[in-house]
């Protein structure tokens, strides 16, 4: 059967988020603009930078996106994400290896209540006619730069965005948070990828400086409304997620 | 109603030197059986890089063996997939008609474009032109069966005035399919009088509704062949055992193992935003109803798992919604031992098929 990711998770539970709650509410995020770039990277670094709980996507290709988030509840800001994409059983998910952040703010929100960890930085998402870019830089260096070039339009119902798992702590338990946002799409394009990508420099070593981007493939960059819903699932990461997935109470949601 | 088999290929992790070969000898004797049982078609897919799931990349070398140990079963050539890439329209009509000519006329073609983004992507194909190219291919096909020299001046490919060679068996050539997984796809398949290959629905009341459309649509079709292939086939799973409940727990491990493989696979349209892929393709309407809630048997609503008296009722549910075939998976990463795949065959010919010879037979005869 399908192989399992390899990731010892427990070495890097030290540094994984503590979550206050499994039950936080959700924030409502309007007007958010979002560039991301779908390519594909080499299969065993990905399989070692996903949990057992995870299947690698066939091809394995990750996510390279930065959005910029104008309302919140705790103000404006921007964040770039890095996530491989995986099967929780047979379920798209995106693996966060690792997020910059341009506010302390949302930076320990995110952590707390959804179990992002995320590092401080500068994240800047350019509009240009011919193209978007977003950007980051840490310490004075590009640590990535992702472009969606010559966007044509299309349709925002064809665009599927995946669903993001963080590893995080709560109490004594590890676990993987599923993060399933809403998207309503007010402008949606598709061009093509572009991507320069400092691996060594994301995902608390997740990446061991080795996933190399192989294929550029797409990407889309797009105007949406959408929100960080309270979470309704969380998955054992040591267990595959077909056995170790529950759901947990939340709101609008009945408990097992 | 008409039964037939078709293959995946699926291969099973841990991958040795034997693997693949079993799976395709496996696969072989199964073909060879229901040909002596009466199924009427056997169809390989054409799938490439995906692992696991299928190891299928080349049906007609399978199909041509196929053919050699066997005497009546039809061959179905299907899906062959009709993006430049992966396939030039000459060596399809090339190869098909090879086919055709030593299986002395048994050949039916399937024709498609895939919904993976590993092939797709593998093979560097614009998912927003398949559409296209299969409707340029499937125009071309037939007329270099049926004309004695063929040029042609296109978008996806252009040739000077040459004989392709060389021509089918059958005259004036073979049926022509479509592979049906997007919604709408079946309508396509009826404006050009080819028939629909893997038509499965939502549920057998909207079956019946696209089945009549599908029938008024290709009474007034504009066919790309010589002549209209009319017929509806289904795919569908099946483990026929005596024992009802036996039969379904190991058909349901068989769905659910391919269900499994199948969703390893990144569809185009979660790669690739684009209109031209609006649903996962891999029979995903299939996978959708053999995961359904399913009857007080635990057996998904259609899905031909069980003892043959259930297998009956499932089935004649299919027959009265207007599907003219029904092919079957037999097994999935072979999950199913080979000598219980071959006893649900011998079953199914034995218990089943009687039940639906019957009812064709009460037809001619009213």
């Amino acid at each position: 059967m399908a192989a399992y990711g390899t990731l010892a998770f427990e070495s890097v539970l030290d540094n994984a988020p503590a979550l206050k709650s499994l039950e936080t509410e959700p924030w409502t995020l309007p007007g958010a603009r979002l560039i991301q770039a779908s390519i594909e990277v080499e299969r065993e670094p990905a399989l070692a930078a996903i949990p057992p709980a995870l299947h690698p996507s066939l091809p394995p290709y990750a996510l390279f996106a930065v959005t910029e988030f104008p309302e919140s509840p705790v103000g404006p800001f921007r964040l770039a994400q890095v996530r491989i994409v995986t099967r929780a059983g047979t379920r798209p998910r995106g693996f966060l290896v690792g997020a910059v952040c341009d506010s302390d703010v949302a930076a320990a929100e995110l952590a707390a209540r959804w179990g992002y960890s995320v590092v401080p930085g500068e994240v800047k998402l350019v509009e240009r006619h011919d193209r978007w870019i977003g950007t980051v830089v840490r310490d004075g260096a590009t640590i990535m730069q992702v472009t969606c070039r010559d966007p044509q339009l299309i349709n925002g119902a064809d665009i599927d965005l995946v669903d993001t798992l963080t590893l995080a702590r709560h109490e004594s338990e590890s676990l993987l948070m599923q993060v399933d946002p809403e998207y309503v799409y007010h402008a949606a394009h598709r061009g093509h990828a572009e991507l320069e990508f400092d691996s060594a420099s994301w995902g608390r070593g997740l990446l061991a400086g080795s996933v190399r981007p192989t294929s550029p493939n797409v990407a889309v960059c797009c105007r949406v409304d959408t929100d960080l819903p309270t979470p309704r699932f969380v998955i054992d990461p040591a267990k595959p997620a077909l056995l170790g997935t529950r759901r947990i109470s939340a709101v609008g949601e009945p408990a097992d | 109603m008409k039964f037939g088999i078709f293959f995946e290929l699926s291969v099973p992790r841990p991958w040795d030197d034997e693997t693949e070969h079993s799976v395709y000898m496996n696969a072989l004797e199964q073909v060879r059986l229901a040909d002596e049982l009466g199924f009427d078609q056997v169809w390989a897919v054409e799938h490439h890089f995906l692992e696991e799931y299928s190891h299928c990349s080349a049906p007609d070398v399978f199909l041509s063996a196929c053919a050699a140990q066997t005497k009546r079963i039809r061959v179905g050539h299907g899906i062959v997939v009709c993006v430049p890439g992966f396939n030039h329209p000459i060596r399809i009509a090339e190869r098909a008609a090879v086919l055709d000519i030593i299986s002395s006329g048994r050949l039916d073609l399937g024709t498609g474009r895939s919904a993976t983004w590993p092939e797709l992507g593998g093979f560097q194909a614009d998912p927003d032109e398949t559409k296209k190219s299969w409707d340029e291919y499937i125009h071309c096909i037939p007329k270099m069966w049926t004309q004695e020299r063929f040029e042609y001046q296109g978008q996806y490919f252009s040739m000077p005035n040459r004989a392709v060679l060389p021509k089918p068996y059958q005259k004036p050539h073979p049926p022509l399919w479509v592979a049906v997984s997007s919604p709408g796809t079946e309508f396509d398949a009826a404006d050009r009088g080819m028939g629909a290959l893997g038509v499965s629905f939502t549920s057998f009341a909207a079956q019946e509704q696209r089945v009549k459309t599908y029938r008024e649509r290709i009474a007034n079709c504009d066919p790309v062949g010589e002549f209209v292939n009319n017929q509806i086939a289904s795919v569908n799973f099946l483990y026929c055992h005596p024992e009802d409940e036996e039969g379904v727990k190991i058909g349901k491990n068989m769905i659910g193992t391919f269900q499994y493989m199948a969703g390893q696979n990144a569809m185009a349209k979660e790669v690739y935003p684009t209109s031209s892929y609006p649903t996962g393709g891999l029979l995903a309407a299939t996978r959708r109803q053999a995961d359904g809630p399913g009857d007080a048997r635990g057996a998904p609503e259609g899905i031909a798992v069980g003892n043959p008296a259930n297998i009956i009722r499932e089935l004649k549910k299919w027959e009265a919604a207007g599907v003219d075939r029904v092919n079957f998976m037999l097994n999935a990463a072979e999950v199913i031992p080979q000598q219980r795949v071959l006893d649900s065959l011998r079953l199914f010919a034995k218990e089943v098929m009687p039940a639906f010879q019957k009812s064709e037979l009460a037809e001619v005869g009213s």
